[in-house]
């Protein structure tokens, strides 16, 4: 086994990734190969400098915390059966489609309701139309006949 | 109860916890608690975010609970909800992880005697420990996130090259070659430990 065929393997020597074959034959060539041994002992020394990074311990609340946690998303849950209504809702295009479908409703139930009988004003047609022939006849401008509150009111007014 | 659970895999204890068996859930807790703990610790380099990450991850347990299907070990199984659990973490994160990394620096540099440490050590190697130690954990940062996260799997947590390609999502080879990169990348920034 050549050193450049060696050395491609050792990542993988040295996790004891090798078949038993490959295995002994990189084993073999340490053995007597001083660079490729040198070299292996450098990534074994890295390997054991990797293990001074110290581990923390989990806090002795750690169990109890998390149950916390656990059962303040359970009561703040949606109900089952109405996550998709929440899951919808949630979306910006469904909103504005729903959005544009209540204008449309609408407008069609607007338009549908105008045409029939359904209006106060359009069930007292007669006295409304009479109202309004009224207003537009200039009638409001006649002079006020006199002895009425009207008259006694515009004479207070003109002193 | 629980002595007799104790010995029961973590595969039926998770299991139980689907059936709704609250006991179950924290053997497996306190079983995989320390582990899952220092995975993220080692990644993300935050004492602080590994532990509410590390909770996170239980919570998925628990929630997944139900829907458990005994296709992998239980530890493969965990080990890939924490390990999307940090990718997506540190990609959301990734503008304000430079100011939590500096106060948890000085963090560490303060109180990092709290670790696991031998009480018949001196001050003195103490203090060189908690260099080591720091120094360890700056180069695994420096790593690219792949190469980090095969590195911790293998070398900390020994897990096999077909264990890690099935929680990194790749191939063996994808494993081996990000193997040999983060080797040597580690190797040029832990420079020190070979004098």
């Amino acid at each position: 086994m050549k050193c450049s065929q060696v050395q491609d393997k050792l990542s993988a020597f040295q996790d004891g990734e090798l078949n038993p074959q490959e295995q002994e034959r990189v084993s073999s060539h340490l053995e007597s190969c001083p660079a490729c041994r040198e070299r292996y002992a450098e990534m074994e020394k890295i390997w054991q400098a990797l293990g001074d990074f110290k581990e923390i311990l989990p806090e002795p609340e750690f169990y109890g915390q998390l149950v916390k946690k656990i059962n303040e998303r359970q009561a703040n849950r949606i109900p089952a059966g109405f996550q998709w209504l929440f899951q919808f809702f949630s979306s910006p295009w469904a909103t504005s489609t729903l959005l544009i479908a209540g204008i449309l409703i609408g407008s069609f139930l607007g338009n549908i309701l105008a045409k029939s009988d359904l209006f106060p004003f359009q069930q007292n047609q007669a006295a409304h139309s009479q109202a309004a022939i009224e207003v537009f006849s200039l009638k409001a401008f006649d002079p006020i006949p006199p002895g009425t509150l009207a008259d006694k009111y515009m004479r207070m007014a003109s002193y | 109860m629980t002595r007799r659970l104790d010995s029961v895999s973590s595969e039926d204890l998770m299991t139980k916890t689907g059936e709704g068996d609250e006991l179950a859930f924290e053997i497996l807790v306190r079983r995989h608690q320390t582990s899952v703990l220092n995975f993220i610790y080692r990644y993300v380099g935050d004492k602080t975010m590994a532990r509410d990450l590390a909770q996170e991850v239980f919570i998925r347990v628990w929630q997944a609970a139900n829907r458990y299907e005994r296709k992998a070990k239980f530890t493969t199984w965990i080990y890939s909800i924490t390990a999307n659990l940090c990718l997506n973490e540190l990609k959301s994160i990734k503008g304000k992880k430079l100011v939590q990394l500096e106060a948890e620096e000085k963090e560490r540099q303060n109180t990092n005697f709290e670790a696991q440490s031998d009480a018949s050590q001196s001050p003195e190697d103490l203090l060189l420990a908690e260099e080591r130690s720091l120094q360890v954990s700056e180069a695994l940062q420096c790593l690219p996130e792949n190469q980090r996260m095969a590195l911790i799997l293998k070398r900390y947590d020994n897990l096999s090259y077909g264990e890690i390609a099935k929680i990194m999502e790749c191939s063996l080879s994808a494993v081996e070659s990000l193997l040999v990169r983060a080797k040597k990348n580690i190797q040029e920034k832990l420079i020190f430990f070979k004098k």
